[in-house]
């Protein structure tokens, strides 16, 4: 059992709070992604795992044993840093090693993990060298190889890919998620990298400002998004806002810059317990084109191009709805047939069935049952 | 760069600016280094013995080195180096080490312990030199009164041969171990805090650590400190020519100190640059063979 529990777990540099009280349940055997802007408090949650952090408060717990007390040798995890931190006077082979040396394991038996893991990752050949004579990738394959020899009860990553550049990246991401399925182990691992999060988690934990905002599945975070803040960190390009306004029995929005969109009948119930409170509209790229079948929950609106961007695959047009000065500017997500041409005026479709509402000063999202 | 813009500029641009910009340089070195240094060499297969100014200056070959050989002072004097070498060098060398680990903890005021690392090294030599000596003046000397106080008799730090030369490479590891500490300081602080983190994982205790990251990452700074320490120790003067003046007689006198007493005090500028010339080949010959070692060692470690 490798399970990782969370109780309450929070932490200050003197005066400053930087992780705010977080309870977390982490399966064994589960793939969990800590994300979240550069300062939210990920690394160091990780740390706090690792034993690098002392722990102000709350209770941590791996494989069923408080750890709080423990030093990082005896939690039995293995970490792989951001830079590696491979031991640059050590081969290959020492460096996977060398956490195996220290328990004192038998020669033979170090022999096998190293060589098994080593065969995983493809790295049989490199065994002599020294790590200033690998390539980013290959430094990135040692930093796992001497955290799988370990065969700790649970890998912690901290941004391990972020020094590779954007092919190697999602390269090594494929590995990584390769890895877990062989192996199986608990795995927490830091990113601020949206993707990464949603293509290698079994469930993200998304945190701001040292608080846990959200834990959810990669379907949950992108399609139930339990605030704006988690909105409009996943997804690329991010979902629309603008400010919004519920009116007539909660069956109509009125979006800033004189656009009324009405509520799929299944809300109405929901958003007539809010009319005439300040909330803001939330509609992701992919549910603004342009129109081709009428359908419930679909409405057409007049917008005009005021940007695009060929992808290839895709076409992303900023799109001005409505003919009012201050309209809202929305990023929709067309087909390169589509043609878009700056200036152009053209039907819009907005596809309502998964429009999200946020509170405007809490920032929660506003939701009923079966959203 | 368009061809017709400037066509002839290109042309002594590359190679006659290079040897522009260098000439200054080069006429410099040769200036305070070659000339003085081969004016040494002629003079000393001379006799300039200016306390016979009459004599003029008479070439006679090796002559002077042959009397170096036969000069149990000269001897005397090397081995006194000899010895404040292979004292002070890995003294400093284990102390500055102790410093330098010490002032790269995590303190919460830092800049007492700067301070104290740079005291020593900021302090003239001389000042160092007399410093210690009333340490271990014989009677009124701080070393004898806490002696005293365990109740140990006072002992003759000055005037004993052997006495002095401990007081002496005392005062010259508390001189030098600064600089070391400071060299080897600067070297860890390149070590990655996160080799440390990652060997803590692993299951290194902090000793472990010591060994297997400090020790072989500081490598490159500790040979580096090594040189400089190994060349200043060649040439010590200062701290034992303020203790004891080389004495008693010439117990405590080092080769540096024996060269200026030939040249300075005897006027024998001859044999005196006779002497300086084989300090000086003693120098290159030490630094050649750090330089050898840290050359085939880096060497090996590329071919691994």
């Amino acid at each position: 059992m490798s399970e990782v529990t969370l109780n309450h777990v929070a932490k200050s540099f003197g005066p400053v709070n930087v992780i705010k009280g977080i309870d977390l349940q982490i399966k064994s055997g589960e793939f969990v992604v800590f994300v979240g802007p550069s300062g939210c408090g990920k690394s160091t949650l990780l740390r706090m795992i690792a034993g690098l952090e002392s722990i102000t408060s709350g209770k941590i717990s791996i494989g069923g044993t408080i750890v709080n007390d423990l030093p990082p040798r005896l939690r039995d995890i293995a970490m792989v840093f951001q830079d590696y931190a491979l031991y640059p006077h050590k081969s290959v082979f020492e460096n996977m090693a060398f956490g195996l040396r220290l328990r004192k394991l038998p020669e033979h038996e170090i022999q096998t993990r190293v060589n098994n893991a080593a065969g995983i990752l493809q790295i049989n050949h490199l065994f002599e060298r020294k790590p200033r004579e690998l390539s980013g990738g290959q430094r990135q394959r040692v930093a796992m190889g001497r955290a799988i020899v370990r065969q700790p009860k649970a890998f912690l990553f901290d941004e391990p890919l972020s020094n590779l550049d954007a092919l190697l990246r999602s390269e090594m991401r494929v590995e990584i998620k390769k890895l877990h399925h062989r192996l199986g182990n608990t795995i927490i691992y830091v990113t601020h990298d949206q993707v990464e999060a949603m293509t290698l988690a079994d469930r993200i934990v998304v945190l701001q400002e040292g608080n846990l905002v959200q834990y959810d599945t990669p379907d949950g975070i992108y399609n139930r998004p339990a605030a704006k803040f988690v909105a409009g960190f996943t997804g690329s390009p991010p979902m629309n806002f603008a400010p919004c306004r519920i009116g007539e029995g909660g069956r109509v929005l009125h979006v800033a810059g004189g656009v009324d969109l009405p509520v799929p009948a299944r809300c109405v119930d929901e958003c007539a317990r809010h009319i005439g409170r300040e909330v803001i509209f939330g509609l992701r790229p992919e549910h603004i084109g342009v129109p081709t079948v009428d359908a419930p929950g679909i409405e057409r609106i007049d917008g005009s191009v005021l940007l695009v961007e060929p992808l290839g695959a895709e076409t992303l047009g900023l799109i001005k709805l409505g003919k009012h000065d201050k309209a809202a500017e929305v990023t929709g997500r067309f087909e390169p047939d589509a043609r878009l041409q700056v200036g152009q005026n053209l039907p819009i479709a907005l596809d309502l069935n998964h429009f999200h509402l946020f509170d405007c000063k809490t920032g929660l999202a506003i939701r009923g049952n079966g959203w | 760069m368009s061809d017709a813009a400037v066509p002839k500029q290109k042309d002594m641009s590359e190679p006659m600016l290079g040897a522009l910009l260098l000439l200054p340089a080069v006429l410099l070195l040769l200036l305070v280094v070659v000339y003085p240094i081969g004016t040494l060499f002629w003079t000393s297969l001379h006799s300039v013995d200016n306390a016979n100014p009459q004599a003029g200056e008479q070439w006679v070959g090796i002559a002077n080195y042959l009397r170096a050989f036969d000069d149990d002072r000269f001897w005397h004097a090397t081995l006194q180096t000899v010895i404040y070498i292979v004292v002070t060098v890995p003294g400093a060398l284990v102390v500055g080490l102790g410093l330098a680990l010490l002032a790269n903890q995590p303190f919460r005021i830092q800049w007492p312990v700067r301070l104290s690392l740079l005291l020593p090294w900021a302090l003239p030599l001389v000042f160092a030199g007399l410093i210690f000596r009333w340490f271990f003046e014989y009677q009124t000397g701080i070393v004898n009164d806490l002696l005293a106080r365990i109740g140990v008799e006072p002992l003759g730090w000055l005037s004993d041969p052997t006495l002095a030369t401990i007081a002496i490479c005392i005062a010259i590891i508390w001189k030098a171990s600064s600089f070391m500490a400071l060299m080897l300081l600067a070297g860890l602080q390149t070590i990655p805090k996160s080799l440390y983190e990652a060997a803590e994982v692993d299951g290194a205790s902090k000793w472990q650590q010591f060994v297997e990251i400090t020790l072989p990452m500081l490598r490159p700074s500790i040979f580096v400190a090594l040189i400089f320490r190994t060349i200043t120790a060649i040439q010590t003067f200062d701290i034992p020519y303020a203790m004891t003046g080389g004495g008693p007689g010439d117990a405590t006198e080092t080769l540096a100190m024996y060269i200026h007493k030939s040249t300075l005090d005897f006027l024998d500028f001859g044999y005196g640059s006779a002497l300086a010339a084989l300090m000086f080949l003693f120098s290159m010959v030490a630094t050649s063979g750090y330089l050898r070692y840290t050359r085939r060692s880096s060497g090996r470690g590329a071919e691994e």
